[in-house]
Parts: structure tokens; sequence; C-alpha cells
């Protein structure tokens, strides 16, 4: 019941976030021409199998279409939002060796994602608190060296209104 | 003028609705949705009664009127009122304006700058390349197995002709011997001649033979 399919470590997140190809912004359509048999596309059959899913998590606005056993031997199409279409031979290549050239060809490069990366940084400040939406903490008691929420440590007397108020009755 | 200030103003003004007492008493110059501009206008609230009740005997001759107002203060306040507006609404236009120009700017500054259509072009072209080469590889491939195809289509033809050659023979072969046997048959004519010369020489077929396995044919014929 808990596991479905053959290999579903596919569908965990820790795999589909090891995925590394984020395609770049002018990319929208990709299709995969494949045949479910023959030595040449087995590689294209890997890949289709354990690849696909963590491009498509990556790159979720990219749609991705597979059509087997259409034509006589396997490979990838590429549709840019210029008209461009990129044609990738895949027959005879590993799917592993099928990942690195996508990536290489249209990836987005180490170094962009990580300004992208920190521009995304620069538009939240981490020591601010509010609703979990924007902010990292909820409330000011769960900031570390502030004073914890009274609902898991009870404040000293000395800042209790109800004590302060009977001390002052009292005197 | 103002329009808020129009019932001050000598002269009949439009109105939605008469008030029943002023009804019945229209003046000569008034038609029918028009008042004079000292008249009550109010329109009742509804309660709780539905408008096909009649107003109560209490509210014959009630004349309800609208609260006072200063023109002077109301000219002051409208005017300050539409310089606020005016204000506000040119911040909002200008920050509006502002937001979306910054953003045209980012927007062209990550589209097409040279170096990325540049870089672009580079890598379709190793692109480009890597399929000329796996098209090389594969046409390659192709080839070679055409070859072996034929090869093989070949080898099949001559081992066929081979068997039939073979075949041939061995037919060849046999008819030979048959003609060679034939000659030694016993057909009607020489049946006779033949039993004559199989009654005037005997054969012995026996043979005796000790247990060290030598034969001896050399037997006496009964």
């Amino acid at each position: 019941m808990p596991m479905k399919g053959r290999f579903p470590v596919r569908r965990t997140l820790q795999y589909l976030s090891q995925g590394d190809v984020v395609f770049k912004s002018s990319v929208k359509v990709m299709t995969v021409n494949y045949n479910t048999a023959g030595e040449l596309s087995e590689g294209a059959r890997k890949f289709v199998f354990f690849n696909i899913p963590q491009i498509q998590y990556k790159n979720p606005w990219v749609q991705i279409m597979l059509f087997r056993n259409m034509t006589p031997s396997p490979f990838l199409r590429f549709y840019l939002d210029s008209g461009e279409q990129v044609l990738v031979d895949v027959e005879d290549k590993t799917n592993k060796e099928i990942t690195e050239h996508v990536k290489k060809i249209l990836g987005k490069s180490k170094e962009m994602l990580e300004k992208e990366e920190r521009g995304r940084k620069k538009l939240s400040h981490p020591a601010t608190f509010g609703p979990k939406k924007y902010h990292l903490r909820e409330c000011m008691c769960e900031i570390e060296g502030q004073v914890p929420c009274p609902a898991f440590v009870p404040l000293p007397n000395e800042m209790r209104g109800k004590y302060k108020a009977a001390m002052k009755n009292e005197a | 003028m103002l329009r808020a200030l129009r019932r001050c103003r000598p002269g009949p003004v439009p109105l939605p609705a008469l008030p029943p007492a002023l009804g019945p008493g229209l003046g000569p110059g008034l038609g029918p949705g028009l008042c004079p501009a000292w008249a009550p206008r109010a329109v009742p609230v509804r309660g709780r009664k539905t408008r096909h009740d009649p107003p109560a005997k209490s509210k014959a001759g009630r004349v309800k009127l609208p609260p006072p107002v200063d023109p002077e203060e109301l000219l002051v306040v409208l005017e300050r009122y539409r310089q606020h507006r005016l204000v506000l609404s040119a911040l909002r236009a200008e920050f509006r304006a502002e937001v979306l120009q910054r953003q045209r700017e980012e927007r062209l500054a990550a589209g097409g700058s040279a170096e990325e259509l540049e870089e672009h072009r580079r890598l379709m072209a190793w692109n480009e390349e890597q399929n000329a080469r796996q098209r090389a590889r594969r046409e390659e491939r192709l080839r070679k197995e055409e070859e072996e195809q034929k090869r093989r289509k070949l080898e099949i033809a001559e081992k066929q002709a081979r068997k039939m050659e073979a075949f041939l023979e061995e037919k060849e072969k046999e008819v030979l011997q048959l003609q060679e046997e034939a000659k030694n048959f016993i057909t009607p004519e020489n049946l006779e001649a033949r039993i004559e010369e199989c009654l005037d020489n005997p054969r012995n077929y026996n043979f005796a033979i000790d247990k060290d396995g030598r034969i001896v044919k050399r037997t006496v014929l009964s």
C-alpha cells in the first residue's frame, strides 16, 4: 500500500529535488519521441523513466509530451518561445549523457541559478517575523534570545500584571 | 454652480418623487417631476410598512427638511476634497508608472542581451555538430548492416546452389549405377538362358565357422 510502482523512489521529494536541469525561460515545450523496444532506444527509455519526473518537478511550467513507437530512431525536440525548434538526437546515448547534453544546451547555468537565488533572498528579510507566508517566524517568542512564549514557560512574576496588581493592592 | 447649492437658486428643480402634500398644489409653470427649489425634498425610508401602506395620520402635516448647509463652508470643504483627491490620484498614477517602468526594464535586461544570444547560438551550433556526428555514426551502422545482410544472402544462395549440385550429382550416380545393373537384369528374353545358366553352375552358399572365427567356404555341396 505505501509504495506504488516499480521504482517508488522516483516519487520521493528528495529524489525529485536532486534533478539539476532547470530550463531557460525561453523553453516552453519538450517533446520526446522514443520506442518501447530496441537496443538503440534504451537510453531514451531510461531517460523518460528516471529523469523526466525530476525535470518536470524543477520546471512545472514546461509542457512535456511523450510519443512512443512513431519513428525508427529516438530524439528530443524543444520548442522555444521565439518559434525556434531544437532537435537533439539521442540514439545510442545513455540517460546520463542525455541529461548532460540537455543541461548544457538549454539549462540555466549554476551562476544564473545562484544569482536568482540571491535576488529572491534579497526580497525578504530573515530577521522580521509575521505571517508564515512571508516570514520565517510568526511571533517574537520564537526568536532565539527573546522571552519565550508564556504558553510553554510561565513569565516571571515581575512581568505579570496579575502579580503587580496584587502587590499594589497589598501595599 | 455647484449641484448641491441648486436648491438655493430661485426656480423649480427636478425631483424624483413629489410629497403628497404638495402634489395637488402645483402652480403654473411647474410640470410633472418639478417642484419649487424651496420645497422639501425627502425620500421616505422604508420601516415596518411596505410602499402600499398609507402613511400614519400623525404624519399628515409632516414636512421633512434636509439638514441645513452653509454654502461657504460647503464650497471650501468641497474644494479641499477636490484638491486632496487630485493629489492622491496623481501620486498613485506616478507610483504605478514607476513600477511598470521598472518591470519593463527588468524584462528587457533579462530578455535578450547580446552575449546571451551569442551563447545561445554557440550552444545550438554545438548541438548541431553532435547531431551531425550521430547521423554519421548511424549511417555507418546502417551501411554495415546492409552489407552484412547482402553477404548473408549471398552465402545462403551459394549454399543452396551447392546443395542443388550435390543432389544432382547423387541422382546422376544413382542413374548410372542403375544403368550398370540393368545390364544384369533378368528379362523375359534371357529368362531361359539365365535359368539354364543357374542350373548349370550350382553355387554353394554354405560355410563353416569355428570358435576362433575362422570361416571355411570350401565345403561339400550336397
